[in-house]
């Protein structure tokens, strides 16, 4: 099977996204809404328009409370979750305002789901 | 009074990214994500009490404001949703806390909203 490039940046975007916002929102402790905003305007200022959308959303993933991502582990996990339903649903809904939000509380809550089976 | 200062911060959020966004060209994540951030940094400085909230709710709107010009025609549009956003965001302050994307989600609500009361009313449409 071959992996398309695109799909290995997505999930990079999507690891760093989701990570970088964990550890800045509760190791760094400076809250969700900052860390947001720090990864966002990183992503759109380093990164091409659809690499920095993908960070983005991801982003929203790591603004969960510790008891739904916990641990770095479970960020992780999450980032891949978040990765795969944006390749898959990347063309649904576009240009409506919070459909990364949509796609990242739907990935949110597998991740929980998952968490929670094997805890 | 609380909540009037949530819908008053909601709609300038919204608006405040679609202009960034879509008439200064800027592209919507910039605009989400400098809006989130300003709102983050200076909202608790000026109001101690409930900025957080305050953070929150404008962060939620201005996922809303990341509407392409096709959905929302001009800023009286994009304020309407923001009204919309922030209506929701405080009607669902207890719904799924701590998931992330759950003000992503309720700026999709609002927007599809929209999107239905404009699709209905054809004449908005146009």
């Amino acid at each position: 099977m071959k992996i398309k490039k695109k799909s290995i940046y997505v999930f990079i975007c999507s690891f760093v996204g989701v990570t970088l916002t964990w550890f800045i929102n509760h190791k760094m402790g400076y809250g969700a809404v900052i860390a947001n905003g720090l990864v966002g305007v990183m992503a759109a200022t380093f990164l091409p328009n659809d690499l920095a959308g993908i960070t983005y959303t991801s982003s929203f993933v790591g603004m969960s409370s510790l008891s739904v991502i916990p641990s770095f582990a479970a960020a992780f996990l999450g980032s891949i979750i978040v990765g795969i339903i944006f390749l898959i649903t990347a063309e649904i809904y576009a240009g409506i305002g919070g459909k990364g939000g949509t796609t990242a509380a739907l990935s949110t809550i597998i991740t929980k789901t998952i968490i929670n089976f094997f805890s | 009074m609380e909540e009037v200062i949530i819908l008053i911060v909601s709609i300038i959020a919204g608006i405040a990214t679609y202009i960034v966004s879509n008439i200064l060209n800027r592209g919507p994540v910039i605009a989400s994500a400098i809006i989130t951030l300003a709102s983050g940094l200076m909202l608790p400085y000026f109001f101690p009490i409930i900025g957080d909230v305050l953070a929150t709710a404008a962060a939620c709107s201005s996922y809303a404001g990341m509407i392409s010009v096709e959905n929302a025609l001009n800023p009286l549009e994009m304020a309407v949703i923001s009204l919309l956003t922030g209506i929701l965001f405080i009607a669902a302050s207890s719904a799924y806390v701590g998931i992330g994307g759950r003000l992503g989600t309720i700026a999709a609500i609002s927007c599809f909203a929209w999107l239905g009361f404009k699709k209905v009313f054809v004449g908005l449409d146009k």
